[in-house]
């Protein structure tokens, strides 16, 4: 016999994420990057700078990085964002 | 999908026949058999069968803990979402809690929620952390709470249900799936169910709770985002210092093998050993100072187990478990024969702190 039962999934109740929109260039762009902390995000970033400069013309780059690898980044380090016309966010172990 | 058919929510309350109406969505299913193969294939279930959370069940569990369907348990802040009462009471039907379970799973996913706790962190990290639960008071006698035998293991359902619950709200409320947002490298298998009730009767020490601020009479709750269990041996000493010995050396294990990092560690004193404390009169607080003072390391130590490339030019540098003596947990909880104990580190040092929560208690007013 069919009987009803209630979803017990949150059905995308909560903010909703919208993408920023998207560059056709990094020309002349600045651009973020923030990262984790973790140890090993240095090197993969270094090496992800040095493209976006050599590679795609990108004038300069921020880096930033979030004193909590664990936690939301700090409402201060993106106190700047408006200044940036891309940011990545990266994670790393 | 076969044996299946889902409609919106139902808004209007005519439905519920109740002046607080359900607000979530609604599926039918032919069967149970249906309400399995529906709850896999959404990733409602841990892959173990889940009882039907029908509106009926849930109305019940509400009740059970005095809850309006839209009473807000907390907000998870780095998603933003809102947890309502009905939503955790469906998924505590799921996981087979009845009406006087569902106080107990309220007030442990409040305290998760608190912002110490970091619940995004300790459930999302690679480190694979479980959520410990240690229910205090009443409530344990009145659900058949047994901290007794087995005390780790699925000693009883209360405790089965309960930290099931916690884990299928994590799936379905916050994505906490594994491979989603649950990115957990090994995890452990306490991530069913890691809850146990203290086993106060035996117990020559004020429970854990009321050593962390509770009314001694109150129903209480305390969550750690914890690894999992290390057992340890020593019947063969009377010595409250032997004993803690070796506690502190399998903390100290756990500081060179996973996390040098201090934090909240949880200690399970099983009777035969606290025995031997009693007898000796040792309180909590001084097993908490005996463990503060001997649970360190330092970072030298990295090198004897294949670390030395982090040891660094701070070898000599001293490292405690502990931030302080009260970081430490201590369970009484085990069957009444053998000279075993437990040590439960923490996720990962400070992160995330333990959180102890009267039933009943405001989050917000602190009462």
């Amino acid at each position: 016999m069919s009987f009803e039962i209630l979803d017990p999934t949150h059905e995308d109740q909560g903010r909703t994420f919208q993408l920023a929109p998207r560059l056709t260039s990094l020309d002349g762009a600045t651009v973020a990057i923030i990262s984790n902390g973790k140890k090993g995000t240095r090197p993969f970033f270094d090496a992800v700078e040095e493209r976006l400069v050599t590679q795609h013309g990108v004038a300069s780059v921020v880096r930033l990085v979030k004193s909590n690898y664990s936690a939301p980044v700090e409402s201060g380090l993106l106190s700047e964002a408006a200044r940036w016309h891309a940011l990545v966010a990266g994670v790393g172990d | 999908m076969p044996g299946v058919s889902s409609a919106a929510a139902h808004r209007d309350g005519n439905v519920n026949q109740s002046p607080c109406p359900l607000t979530a969505s609604r599926h039918t299913v032919a069967d149970l058999q249906a309400l399995q193969a529906l709850a896999q294939v959404r990733g409602w279930s841990d892959g173990l069968p889940v009882m039907p959370p029908t509106a009926e069940a849930v109305h019940a569990c509400l009740a059970g803990a005095l809850l309006t369907p839209d009473h807000l348990i907390g907000i998870e802040p780095v998603r933003e979402r809102a947890i309502s009462a009905e939503k955790l009471a469906i998924n505590a039907v799921m996981a087979g809690c009845t009406p006087a379970h569902f106080p107990l799973v309220v007030t442990a996913f409040s305290a998760m929620l608190q912002p110490k706790f970091l619940l995004h962190g300790a459930t999302a990290s690679t480190g694979g952390a479980a959520i410990l639960v240690v229910i205090n008071g009443p409530a344990r006698d009145l659900l058949g709470m047994n901290g007794g035998f087995n005390a780790l293991g699925a000693s009883d359902p209360a405790a089965n249900c309960i930290g099931r619950a916690l884990r299928l709200a994590l799936y379905n409320l916050l994505d906490a799936r594994p491979g989603e947002a649950d990115r957990s490298t090994l995890g452990h298998p306490g991530k069913l169910s890691y809850c146990l009730a203290e086993d106060e009767a035996n117990s020559p020490w004020p429970s854990l709770a009321s050593e962390r601020g509770c009314p001694a009479q109150a129903s209480a709750v305390t969550v750690m985002a914890a690894g999992a269990p290390r057992q340890l041996m020593n019947e063969w000493t009377r010595n409250p210092e032997e004993i803690l010995d070796t506690y502190v050396a399998e903390i100290r294990a756990s500081m060179r093998h996973y996390s040098i990092w201090a934090g909240n560690y949880a200690i399970v004193i099983t009777p035969q050993l606290r025995t031997h404390f009693a007898d000796a009169g040792w309180s909590r607080a001084d097993i908490q100072a005996y463990v503060f003072r001997h649970a360190r390391i330092a970072r030298e130590e990295w090198r004897s187990c294949g670390k030395g490339a982090v040891v660094g030019s701070r070898g000599n540098e001293t490292y405690c478990a502990l931030t302080a003596p009260d970081d430490l947990l201590i369970i009484a909880a085990g069957g009444p024969a053998g000279g075993f104990g437990a040590v439960i580190p923490p996720w990962l040092g400070p992160k995330s702190r333990a959180v102890t929560l009267a039933v009943g208690a405001c989050t917000d007013c602190g009462i």
